[in-house]
């Protein structure tokens, strides 16, 4: 039991490293995106831009300092916050500053906070589905192991983890919406707008991602109900008795349900970075959306913002996840 | 102008989600027993919510920094300009008529100075009157770095403009532009660098919007601008991915003879998928009733499956915006040097294979001029090197022959490697077609950014390449000018004028054609300009796009001019 | 040992009993699974579909890239005239809509790229993973740091973010399909990288090792002599797992748009072009879904196959599970 108590003082080492790590890759990205082709300047100022015009504009983004300069600023603004010009006076923009955005002067932040809504909507549904699907038929082939049944699950669960997630969103479409006509074409309603309408419109999005989730889940929980069933005490409870039932609902589950618990965590954690494929396939405006969008116009400050944040959910999302699993498995040391 | 489409080709480009489309007929169906007609057989009456459906966020919603033909539409709600379009169907909708001002304008000193007068009572939606004071800080606010995304005219026009950097703290110089005179409080005066003509045209874009000077916030402006219009924004969500618009009830029907504002609220919603949009238009379910999309077309796929349904078929408005893709050469670059080299391509293109590239014969027309084939631009039809449907290897190999190239020749054609107008499938459709020709044509994709860049680039642009070009305003001079006026070369900027024409000739021409007022007269002269440069196969024009769009059931009183090619919202009614 | 460990599958293994069994009872258990004998069958096809691209479509008189515009219907959108997309004796998959393009031609110069490029970012991963993994379990305790919470980075980052910023930075000069190559397998190589490293350490510390180290044989002949040999089975067993996924991120990458370059087709740039086809044209997008779909189905059965045949022990079950070893670090 004293294993518990080194949870602390891991954590926070770990954190203190993600932090490091996550500078270094804002520096990486950073250096990496300077390179890309397209000169932010003109891109923000259009097309018609005088030269004059666009060196001015330069100015107004701080392009003209040098590299080492603006990233130095950068840093400023992350950790101290850093002031814009907003023509008639001056925009104040607080730490954890991610800077302004070059596309149209949104703040970063004010730009992630807006696309977290949709993509937690979606994140969330998803885990509920890949939970419910994923749990129960990893549990039924552990238990029915060698029948009919489990190898049709077993075909099932490979053909999950074997098919793109826009394939089979784009399946599901054509068979839900345009074939049965059972569902609309789903467009995005944010939950406090509508909440009925938020739910039927994310309901093919939840099914897509979380269908495609569930078959790695579902193979985490047969093979770990299998291991737990193959341990002696559970041997034990056999052998005096207990219901079969009893077993696999008291023991089996309560053994199997830490590394389903714990892969969670991580998932919704990466997914915080917007499940890109099935953001763009059904035009959920999430971070992953927003992602992609600043790639393509080459808005450097989102995209390093974006990739923090993701980072940064990423890493508390693991190290929860290794926290849940050591007080869930006494059996796990954390180190 | 610019290709409009640039700044959003990112979000078109995303959307790999056109996925969609597909239920349109099937939606169809049944639930459309009963549809009426769309557009307006019952007469149109005020009320209701009108829905837009969009793809592209209407970021920047502040005049100053939007670059509209005529003025926009969703923009044109809020914002009056001195001038504005004819908000009528077709050809009509091609003049400009008076807006904020009494008439389109009075000029003197051989056009280099327009003089405006305001009606009387025009008020912004506080109550406050509108004064010339008010259009000078607009247009003033135009010139600030960041404010900047306008057209280039005020900057080129006006005495001083080309130095001066706006009214803010942040720019340096003078906080006045001194070309603007404001001599009472209806009456402003712009002084200009040269005869111009067009000055009504330019007064329809949004930087002639009042603004007043008390409440501008700068870059903040966006979300609350003070509308002029019969509108007023009520909230604007996420720059632009929502707008909010309800009556502006000091906006005046009697000082406003072309907008009609049936509906009583307006909700633009954007960031919505292509397909997505269609989809729920072709539906019109609920709100999508009432619905219409300011900027998103049928795709080829929607128009196949639209195919032979008639209900649907009713509802889909068909439009001419003046555009032109065309093969731009760089003569600088070996073999296009050669006046042949360029006939021969010229006459080797196969225009149907293009044309089926980007989505057939309803979605684009065949070009063989450079102006758009509409009147008001000028247009002259002129078919230099005629290529037929398919192409005419035998007459292009005959001019590859008298240039040198009796065994063919090899070339590069660059295009950007995103699906659209200037993408691969195109490219492959030039590269089969000059084939036939013996001229082996290799491809260079290039990314969307890094495309547009090197298009624009003075110095380093392609020998070949894919681009397009549309109308500022419907007449020849922006049209033409950027392209051929060897002036508006630009050195180290984006250049439009890839042939690097720079004949004393045309200059004195356009000189010449652009002072004219009588733009009857002028379009003549244009019509005839550019026959005339179409003879040095500068480019090859491969197409005029056209527009199809779909409107919800309940929609009415669709009206769609040749200025801007797609339904005019102020039109629209939903009862 | 965290989390991520125990979900990487074999990354928590026991430690193979000496050196892997021997190729010819692999194989003969890989016979005796009739769902192996059938995907590898499939694969089998697919391969030589692939491989004899040329031969196939000059069979069929077609090449992938020459448009047929008689074949469209111009006036509705480009849509293939005549029923099933424009089937017929020449094209026996029908054609592309807008182009008129030969499909099944595509397809089988598509399953070339997206196999090749597949394949190769396996190898790729797998080198790196090794060599990391290696470095991590043989060498000192601050390098074992060090790369260790590097692959965590790696591991947990989003790759198509990563992926999509790295196939912008590259000039367009630079052959696509290496480029995809080097793309991926620079950026997926943390799973094998900790397999590896598990695998090691255990390894390090059992009988045969420990008595060729004192023995006195030089680390890079240990290494070479008895760890590689041993650590086969699981490399491929992880290998296996990794194919199919990266034949999946290919067409992720073709299918928003930064994959390979048409007019060059592959199974997910044909995706990303037929989307929006498929009311009008359904075939047009069940042909390339449904292959690609069958072949990752194909290489994740064989693969499933392969890790069981590999380890019998451990028949019917997923590796994932086992958490009794507590590993180092």
């Amino acid at each position: 039991m004293a294993d518990r108590f080194r949870g602390v003082p891991f954590v926070a080492k770990r954190l203190l490293g993600a932090a490091l790590v996550l500078l270094v890759l804002a520096t990486v990205l950073y250096a990496l995106f300077y390179l890309v082709p397209g000169d932010p300047a003109q891109l923000a100022c259009g097309e018609r831009c005088s030269p004059a015009q666009v060196a001015q504009v330069r100015g107004q983004l701080g392009l003209d300092e040098s590299a080492h300069a603006q990233y130095l600023h950068f840093l400023q603004g992350l950790f101290a916050g850093r002031d814009y010009s907003s023509g008639t006076s001056v925009q104040h923009c607080a730490a954890p500053c991610l800077g302004l955005s070059r596309q149209n002067d949104q703040q970063v932040t004010t730009l992630i906070l807006a696309g977290l809504p949709a993509t937690a909507s979606l994140a969330f549904g998803a885990m509920v589905v890949w939970l419910t699907l994923g749990v129960g038929t990893g549990l039924l082939s552990a238990l029915r192991r060698g029948g009919a049944t489990e190898r049709v699950l077993t075909v099932l669960t490979l053909a999950g983890t074997g098919t793109p997630v826009f394939i089979l969103g784009l399946l599901l479409m054509m068979a839900v919406c345009a074939y049965l006509q059972w569902l609309p074409f789903p467009s995005y309603v944010p939950l406090t707008q509508d909440a009925e309408q938020w739910a039927w419109n994310m309901l093919l999005p939840w099914l897509t991602l979380g269908l495609f989730e569930s078959a790695k889940y579902a193979r985490l929980t047969r093979s770990s109900t299998l291991e737990v069933l193959a341990e002696d005490h559970i041997r034990t409870f056999r052998a005096y008795g207990v219901s079969e039932r009893a077993v696999v609902t008291r023991h089996a589950l309560r053994g199997a349900l830490p590394p389903v618990i714990a892969l969670s965590a991580i998932d919704l954690g990466s997914m915080m970075g917007g499940a890109m494929l099935t953001e763009q396939l059904f035009g959920i405006p999430g971070l992953g959306r927003l992602l992609i969008d600043s790639v393509r116009s080459v808005d450097l400050p989102v995209v390093v913002g974006v990739v923090l944040v993701i980072g940064t959910a990423v890493v508390v999302a693991n190290a929860v996840a290794d926290v849940l699993y050591a007080l869930a498995d006494r059996r796990v040391v954390l180190s | 102008m610019r290709d409009r489409r640039l700044l959003f080709q990112r979000a078109a480009v995303t959307t790999v989600a056109l996925v969609l489309l597909g239920g349109l007929a099937a939606c169809s169906g049944p639930q459309d027993g009963d549809a009426k007609p769309a557009a307006g057989d019952a007469k149109p009456a005020k009320g209701g919510k009108l829905t837009v459906l969009n793809s592209d966020t209407q970021s920047d919603f502040d005049p100053a920094r939007l670059y509209t033909s005529g003025g926009g539409n969703v923009p044109s709600l809020v914002f009056r300009t001195l001038t504005t379009r004819n908000r009528e169907a077709g050809e009509a909708g091609t003049e400009v008529v008076p807006d904020l001002a009494t008439d389109l304008g009075t000029p003197s000193e051989n056009a280099t100075v327009w003089t405006y007068t305001l009606k009387k009572g025009l008020k912004f939606e506080d109550g406050s009157p509108i004064t010339s004071a008010d259009v000078k800080y607009g247009v003033e606010r135009s010139f600030a770095a960041e404010l900047s995304g306008g057209a280039p005219y005020l900057r080129d026009w006006l005495i001083g403009g080309d130095s001066y950097q706006g009214p803010y703290k942040s720019g340096k110089g003078k906080k006045t532009l001194d070309s603007i005179e404001t001599p009472d409080q209806r009456t402003i005066v712009f002084r200009l660098k040269k005869s111009v003509g067009d000055f009504p045209y330019l007064a329809t874009q949004t930087q002639f919007t009042p603004v007043p000077r008390a409440q501008d916030t700068g870059t903040k402006y966006e979300e609350h601008p003070v509308s002029s219009g019969p509108y007023k924004v009520v909230r604007n969500t996420n720059d632009g991915e929502r707008l909010q618009l309800e009556r502006n009830p000091h906006w005046s029907e009697k000082l406003d003879d072309q907008r009609k504002a049936y509906p009583d609220t307006v909700d633009v919603r954007s960031g919505l998928d292509s397909a997505v949009i269609n989809q729920r238009l072709s539906t019109s379910s609920g709100d999508d009733a009432n619905a219409v999309t300011t900027d998103t077309n049928l795709g080829p796929a929607e128009l196949a499956q639209i195919g032979q349904d008639k209900s649907l078929k009713a509802r889909v408005g068909v439009g001419h915006f003046g555009y032109t893709n065309y093969l731009a050469f760089n003569p600088d670059v070996k073999p296009f040097d050669k006046p042949g080299v360029r006939q021969a391509i010229s006459y080797a293109i196969g225009r149907s294979s293009v044309i089926n590239a980007v989505g057939g014969s309803s979605l684009a027309e065949p070009a063989t001029t450079f102006l758009p084939d509409q009147k008001a631009f000028g247009y002259t039809p002129y078919d230099h090197f005629p290529a037929g449907k398919n192409g005419n290897p035998e007459k292009a190999r005959e001019a590859l022959k008298k240039a040198g190239y009796k065994n063919g020749l090899t070339i590069t054609l660059t295009h950007s490697t995103e699906e659209g107008e200037m993408g691969p499938k195109v490219a492959s459709a030039i590269q089969q077609s000059l084939a036939k020709a013996g001229i082996t044509v290799k491809l260079k994709g290039l990314e969307g950014n890094a495309y547009n860049e090197k298009r624009w680039d003075a110095d380093g642009s392609p020998g070949l390449f894919i681009t397009r070009w549309g109308a500022d305003w419907p007449a020849g001079y922006p049209f033409l000018a950027p392209i051929f006026d060897g002036r508006q070369i630009v050195k180290d900027g984006a250049n439009f004028n890839n042939a690097k024409l720079d004949d004393p000739a045309v200059n004195k021409e356009f000189d010449e054609i652009s002072g004219l007022t009588d733009l009857d007269a002028a379009a003549k002269r244009w019509g005839a300009l550019d026959s005339r440069i179409g003879e040095q196969a500068l480019t090859v024009p491969l197409y005029h796009p056209v527009y199809q769009r779909l409107v919800g059931k309940n929609i009415r009183n669709v009206v769609i001019s040749d200025w801007t090619g797609v339904l005019d919202i102020s039109q629209v009614a939903v009862k | 040992m965290t989390v991520q460990d125990v979900l990487t599958p074999g990354a928590g293994a026991p430690p193979a009993p000496g050196p892997a069994a021997g190729a010819r009872g692999v194989w003969r258990r890989l016979r005796g699974r009739p769902s192996a004998v059938v995907s590898g069958a499939v694969l089998a096809v697919l391969l030589l579909a692939a491989l004899a691209a040329p031969l196939l479509t000059a069979l069929s008189g077609q090449d992938p890239y020459t448009y047929h515009d008689e074949l469209v219907d111009s006036a509705s959108g480009g849509a293939p005239q005549g029923s099933f997309g424009g089937m017929s004796g020449e094209h026996w998959l029908g054609v592309e809509p807008g182009t008129g393009r030969d499909l099944f031609a595509r397809l089988v110069h598509g399953a070339r790229v997206s196999l090749l490029v597949a394949a190769g970012a396996t190898v790729l991963q797998v080198a790196i993973g090794v060599a990391v993994g290696l470095a991590a379990a043989l060498g000192s305790r601050w390098a074992d740091q060090v790369l260790s919470r590097v692959t965590d980075v790696m591991v947990a980052l989003p790759m198509l973010v990563l992926a999509i910023a790295l196939t912008t930075v590259v000039s367009d000069d630079f052959p696509r399909p290496l480029l995809l190559v080097l793309v991926m397998g620079s950026l997926n190589w943390g799973g094998t990288s900790r397999v590896v490293r598990a695998q090691a350490l255990t390894l390090r510390g059992l009988d045969f090792v420990a008595a060729a180290r004192l023995g006195g044989s030089r680390p890079v002949r240990v290494v070479r002599r008895e760890l590689l040999p041993s650590l086969a089975a699981p490399v491929i067993t992880y290998a296996a797992v990794l194919l199919p996924s990266n034949i999946v991120l290919e067409a992720s990458l073709s299918f928003l748009g930064i994959g390979v370059r048409p007019p060059t087709p592959s199974w997910g740039q044909m995706l990303s072009t037929a989307t929006t086809w498929f009311r009008a044209d359904p075939l047009y997008v069940l042909l390339p879904s449904a292959l690609l779909f069958v072949t990752v189905l194909a290489f994740t059965v064989l693969g499933d196959a392969v890790r069981t045949a590999l380890d019998p022990r451990e028949a019917g079950r997923l590796r994932v599970g086992t958490r009794k070893e507590k590993t180092r670090g």
